[in-house]
């Protein structure tokens, strides 16, 4: 190319970029259309995003719930006696059968008692945060043995995938699998699978399982 | 407005929207690691329990279990392994407690690599052995260390606890 030419393309380019026309009607409505383009996807991914912030903070505090619960449930336990897992009428059962709650008994002397002896009952309820879910709950006395009731009494856990968390396993008898082994104190196996969307929700369930060891217990 | 202007405001523009969308993905990514740390503790916490309901003479490895338990690598440069204060002698391969390592499912469905490690520790003296921490110094404890592992975790999760030889324990 002549370099008379270069130097008029030159000059033509400079001349464009330090234009001050300012844009015509038509450059500014598809400068608009484009903005508005990118300011609503922005928007969306904004909006989806917070969407599963809120999603996310609920199924950590009913998450939190569970390991809190689990964590006074173990306290508890570990000072307790006469631990034994019912069902929802209050009956005893068998080593390996799951059940819907516990007894036991809180002596004044254990950091949960309140100073005088305790009769501790807990056991799960239908939910009243999504209905195909369960509630555990926690009822004292210090008379006698609560029965199971969710009306006026602590909530601990919500979400609750089922209504039978609570296994006594023996050396013999499994819970979920988990056997008591030789010459070890008894154990509680607690399963607390919690999950927001109820129990055929196809979002993974987080499961809480321990297995509690009750300290007053005799060993087998 | 100049052409030139235009393009530096766009890249401006371009710069802040990244800059958005940045804060949401450390935001996931961090969020992610603390549920991953927080169900790493949970089967930490689990495992413990069990150590818990066992008496004293219960509580030891079986460093033979075979392949699937084996101490590797990992479980070898680890800060609380020391083979000359192992405290071994379970012959169990299916007791959790007595493998040193294992995998776990966390609550969040995930697995996790659990080692286990005992040594007998003294809490005054040097260690002689499993009844003696020298003259005058009261029994070595079981120390039962646990460390759960995860790719995702910068660092392990670990959790301690010593266990002493009370009469009917």
């Amino acid at each position: 190319m002549h370099s008379p030419t270069r130097a008029r393309l030159s000059r033509r380019a400079r001349a464009r970029a330090t234009a001050e026309d300012g844009f015509t009607l038509i450059e500014l409505l598809v400068s608009m259309v484009i903005l508005l383009i990118v300011m609503a996807s922005l928007a969306s991914v904004l909006v989806s995003a917070t969407n599963s912030e809120v999603d996310a903070n609920n199924r950590f505090q009913a998450q939190e719930q569970a390991r809190t619960g689990l964590t006074f449930l173990t306290r508890e336990l570990h000072c307790a006696s006469a631990v034994a897992v019912i069902n929802t009428s209050g009956s005893a059962l068998a080593a390996g059968t799951a059940g819907a709650g516990i007894t036991e008994t809180v002596p004044s002397s254990c950091a949960t008692s309140g100073g005088q002896t305790l009769y501790v009952t807990w056991c799960t309820a239908a939910s009243t945060l999504n209905t195909s879910d369960w509630a555990l709950y926690r009822m004292t006395s210090t008379a006698s043995q609560p029965t199971c009731t969710s009306s006026g009494q602590v909530k601990w856990v919500d979400y609750l995938t089922t209504s039978t968390p609570f296994c006594l396993p023996s050396t013999t008898a499994a819970c979920s699998g988990v056997l008591r082994p030789a010459s070890s104190l008894p154990m509680l196996h607690v399963a607390m699978p919690v999950n927001l969307n109820g129990p055929t929700s196809t979002i993974a369930t987080y499961d809480v399982v321990d297995d509690i060891a009750l300290r007053n217990g005799a060993r087998s | 407005m100049t052409l030139v202007e235009l393009l530096i405001a766009m890249i401006v523009l371009t710069v802040g929207i990244l800059a958005l969308v940045a804060a949401y993905s450390s935001g996931y990514v961090a969020l992610n690691r603390a549920t991953r740390v927080s169900s790493a503790t949970l089967v930490a916490d689990s495992q413990m329990e069990r150590f818990r309901a066992l008496q004293y003479s219960a509580i030891a490895l079986n460093t033979g279990c075979g392949a699937s338990c084996t101490e590797d690598t990992t479980y070898t440069g680890d800060t609380a392994y020391s083979a000359a204060t192992a405290v071994t002698g379970c012959s169990s391969t299916t007791e959790s407690t007595c493998l040193p390592t294992q995998t776990k499912t966390g609550p969040d469905g995930k697995s996790y690599r659990l080692d286990t490690y005992i040594e007998y520790s003294c809490v005054s003296g040097t260690y002689v052995s499993p009844t003696s921490c020298g003259s005058g110094n009261p029994y070595p404890v079981k120390r039962v260390t646990l460390v759960v592992r995860s790719s995702i975790l910068t660092s392990p999760v670990r959790e301690q606890s010593d266990f002493t030889a009370f009469p009917g324990s």
